[in-house]
């Protein structure tokens, strides 16, 4: 890599993409093999010394201190924060500040990072990274929680890095956005390097099918299709219905008088920026959080594919298999009394992993050693066993590659075309373009409150619109 | 023959010192599997040496020991309320209990008995035989010729492994202590769960508690519970918090124990608090690895919810 470049760098999950970046950013030292930096062999021992040697590395899963404002979290392990004595350096804050405005990153300084949204921490994590204005700039998968327009931005960002003289590592999945800022591209393919090329000498077509291998390179262009759209007079039994819910998250009021009425068989979609309150909403579908005011009628049994998947979604010192029984435990079919059939369970566990194409050692093996995508599709796979007649999906295809974001996205279109034992499913996501796929009708959640979108206004710009309506930084709930 | 029977009688003491500890980590340990650690365990174990004695004057050694068992896991409740329900500290909270209870139950005690030094006379739960299995040599009658709360202590062992380890409800338990916000999300009652496995603890604990005062002692004396809450959570990090590992390692300190009191016994060379001191040297051992690491819960001692901000 040289100075001034974007190296785009993508595979399937578990291809091998975040180890390489692991290892470049110090945290895993290789078992065979050189770094080098600025033409020299080193050897990195820690993120602290990548660091010294310019490396900044922005994670998969967030490296933030929850209980710490942003500016906390950003002075951390920046030596420029702090003066001689270790104390706060002056003007640091400004500084910030500026870094901040030039970027264009609009960040939250003065709120703990743990009562953020995801995007909200994500730019704070970003900028973090680049305060001591790095050599090579690390990002394992930055855009996966993203809005439209904060992609944009952040791609802009890299791009003013790099013409700063920085080089930019950018792990990706979505190959439209490496394509559009990438100036060179590697692809991995189970922990091989399969393919290193400019940009400019190549399409999208090629790279896919250097992602997956031959066999699916069709399936890489997301298909535009969407599910049929339900017949206006074709009246589904309710899976679920909301009327004047108000709800609160750490405090703060984060449904403000929602309503939604959800059928069998239909894909409810519902967009909006990060934090404007979507993990309430979910958790209120979910029947795992009570609102303060209004009402709430719900099936029993809901699938829930949470947002944060390694904190909600996951056990992770559970097997997979232990992972699929504590979400199915309460299900008829798997228990007689105290007693679990583990075999059913067993059976189910590698069903989800079949279906899934989870790349595993098997069903014994500890959640947390998955590959994130691949803990995602455990989390997707399994909520999709466990949906009766209502599922509340959550980002689902966050951190997927392409091809298991188009298995993800057709599994939920068959679950919602099944007929009449079909769950209602609300789809929520800042993924504009899954929401317009996948979704009957299309909500958009802003500051706690649901606005339809009628049929004939379904378009990037108009959503877009209602949803930048309601962008608001940082103390978004 | 003489060897023989100093050996059996060795055990004997060793296995009836094992059986409160036992007894109290094997509820602290499913107690610790929930994510909660209380500290005020030996709150509960005081509080069921008192409520034991009343209840044996009362009704009879049964009679405590059922009631023994009521006030241990009460004191817990009282600890979680706090610790659990409001989302206090939970080491603040346990030493709070465990303090609280050392003093309130003197109190109880000296206003119910006075403060004479005549030590209370309670009556004694009698040893069991076991037909059979306490004729087994040596061993025999060091395991089989115990005291009730002996006997529920190997029957809660494998009880308890069942439970936690095959069973829906175990697996959901252990969800909890791992990962509340999973556990939350798979529709798991965390608050609830952490409630009752913390009353659970505190219930064996209590039950611990009327062992010393109607089986080893039979009388009640003021802090007669002499660290044994403690050194029980000790043994559930020794045993890696799996029923059997804690049984196992209560047998050890029990051992421990009953080999200090034949040393003092025997007059020998080596000052005993030496051996006194020895099973807490292997915990610290322990602790930091050297019998093989030992992972506990993740979500031990945290609160749930979470405070944000």
């Amino acid at each position: 890599m040289s100075p001034g470049e974007i190296h785009g760098l993508i595979g399937e999950n578990g291809a091998g993409k975040t180890t390489l970046a692991r290892i470049l950013g110090g945290l895993v030292a290789p078992d065979s093999g050189k770094v080098r930096i600025g033409g020299r062999a080193v050897e990195l021992s820690g993120a602290r010394q990548a660091r010294a040697l310019g490396v900044a590395m922005v994670h998969q899963h967030f490296s933030l201190v929850p209980s710490f404002t942003g500016l906390e979290n950003i002075s951390l392990l920046d030596p420029g924060a702090w003066n001689r004595r270790g104390a706060a350096a002056r003007g640091y804050r400004e500084r910030v500040e500026a870094r901040a405005r030039e970027l264009r990153l609009a960040v939250e300084l003065d709120q703990p990072v743990g009562g953020l949204g995801v995007g909200a921490r994500q730019r704070i994590e970003v900028l973090k990274a680049l305060m001591p204005d790095p050599r090579v700039l690390l990002l394992d998968e930055p855009t996966a929680v993203l809005a439209p327009q904060e992609v944009d931005g952040l791609l802009a960002v890299l791009r003013r890095v790099a013409d700063a003289g920085g080089a930019v590592v950018l792990v990706a999945h979505k190959l439209d956005e490496v394509l559009a800022v990438a100036t060179r591209v590697t692809v991995l393919r189970r922990g091989r390097r399969v393919l290193t090329t400019e940009v400019a000498d190549t399409s999208a077509p090629e790279l896919a099918e250097a992602m997956v291998g031959s066999e699916v390179a069709g399936s890489a262009s997301s298909s535009r299709r969407r599910g049929a759209p339900r017949m206006p007079g074709e009246v589904c039994p309710r899976a679920a219905r909301l009327a004047g819910v108000h709800a609160r998250r750490d405090g703060r009021e984060a449904l403000r008088g929602v309503a939604l009425e959800v059928r069998r068989g239909e894909i409810v979609g519902i967009a909006g920026v990060d934090g404007n309150g979507q993990r309430t909403l979910a958790a209120v579908l979910a029947g795992v959080q009570r609102p303060d005011e209004g009402e709430a009628e719900l099936p029993p049994e809901v699938g829930w594919i949470p947002q944060d998947r390694t904190e909600e979604g996951l056990v992770g010192e559970f097997t997979i298999t232990e992972n699929v029984a504590l979400a199915l435990h309460g299900q008829p079919a798997l228990r007689s009394g105290p007693w679990l059939d583990w075999r059913g369970v067993g059976e189910a566990a590698l069903g989800v992993m079949r279906e899934m194409e989870v790349q595993a050692e098997g069903a014994e093996m500890v959640a947390s050693a998955l590959s994130g995508g691949n803990q995602q599709r455990v989390v997707v796979g399994r909520e999709l066993l466990r949906s009766g007649s209502l599922l509340v999906a959550e980002s689902p295809t966050r951190g997927l590659d392409v091809k298991a974001t188009a298995a993800v996205r057709a599994r939920i279109r068959e679950l919602a075309a099944s007929g009449d034992e079909a769950p209602g499913i609300v789809l929520i996501s800042t993924d504009l373009d899954e929401v317009l796929e996948l979704a009957d009708r299309t909500l958009v959640l802003v500051r706690g409150r649901l606005l339809e979108i009628a049929p004939g206004e379904r378009t990037h710009r108009a959503i877009g619109r209602a949803m930048l309506g309601a962008q608001r930084v940082g103390n978004d709930w | 023959m003489a060897e023989l029977s100093a050996v059996s009688s060795f055990l004997v003491a060793a296995v009836g010192l094992a059986v409160p500890l036992a007894l109290a980590a094997l509820g602290e340990t499913v107690t610790q599997r929930t994510g909660v650690i209380n500290i005020g365990l030996e709150g509960s174990v005081i509080w069921g040496a008192l409520g034991g004695a009343l209840g044996a004057l009362a009704a009879g050694s049964y009679a405590g020991l059922a009631c023994g068992v009521s006030t241990g896991a009460l004191a817990a409740l009282c600890f979680a309320l706090f610790a659990v329900r409001l989302g206090t500290n939970q080491i603040i909270t346990g030493t709070a209990v465990t303090i609280g209870s050392l003093g309130f139950t003197g109190a109880v005690f000296q206003s119910r008995f006075g403060a004479t030094g005549i030590a209370l006379e309670l009556p004694t739960v009698a040893a069991l035989e076991v037909p059979l299995l306490s004729d087994i040599p040596i061993l025999g009658p060091a395991l089989f010729n115990q005291a009730a709360p002996a006997y529920v202590a190997y029957l809660l062992a494998p009880l308890l492994a069942w439970l936690l380890f095959r069973t829906r409800w175990g697996l959901a338990l252990r969800a909890v202590g791992e990962s509340p916000d999973a556990a939350y999300a798979a529709g798991v009652p965390v608050i609830r769960t952490r409630l009752l496995a913390t009353v659970f603890g505190g219930a064996l604990a209590g039950l611990a508690g009327a062992h010393l005062s109607l089986v080893h002692t039979g009388t009640f004396a003021e802090n007669m519970s002499a660290g044994k809450g403690f050194i029980a959570i000790a043994v559930v990090v020794l045993g890696r918090w799996s029923p059997w590992g804690v049984v196992a390692a209560a047998l050890f300190f029990g051992a421990a124990e009953a080999l200090q009191f034949a040393l003092q016994a025997w007059d020998s060379e080596l000052p005993y608090p030496l051996f006194l001191a020895l099973p807490y040297l292997l915990s610290l051992a322990a602790l930091v690895g050297w019998f093989g690491r030992a992972r506990a819960p993740g979500g031990l001692g945290s609160q749930w919810p979470r405070a944000r901000g």
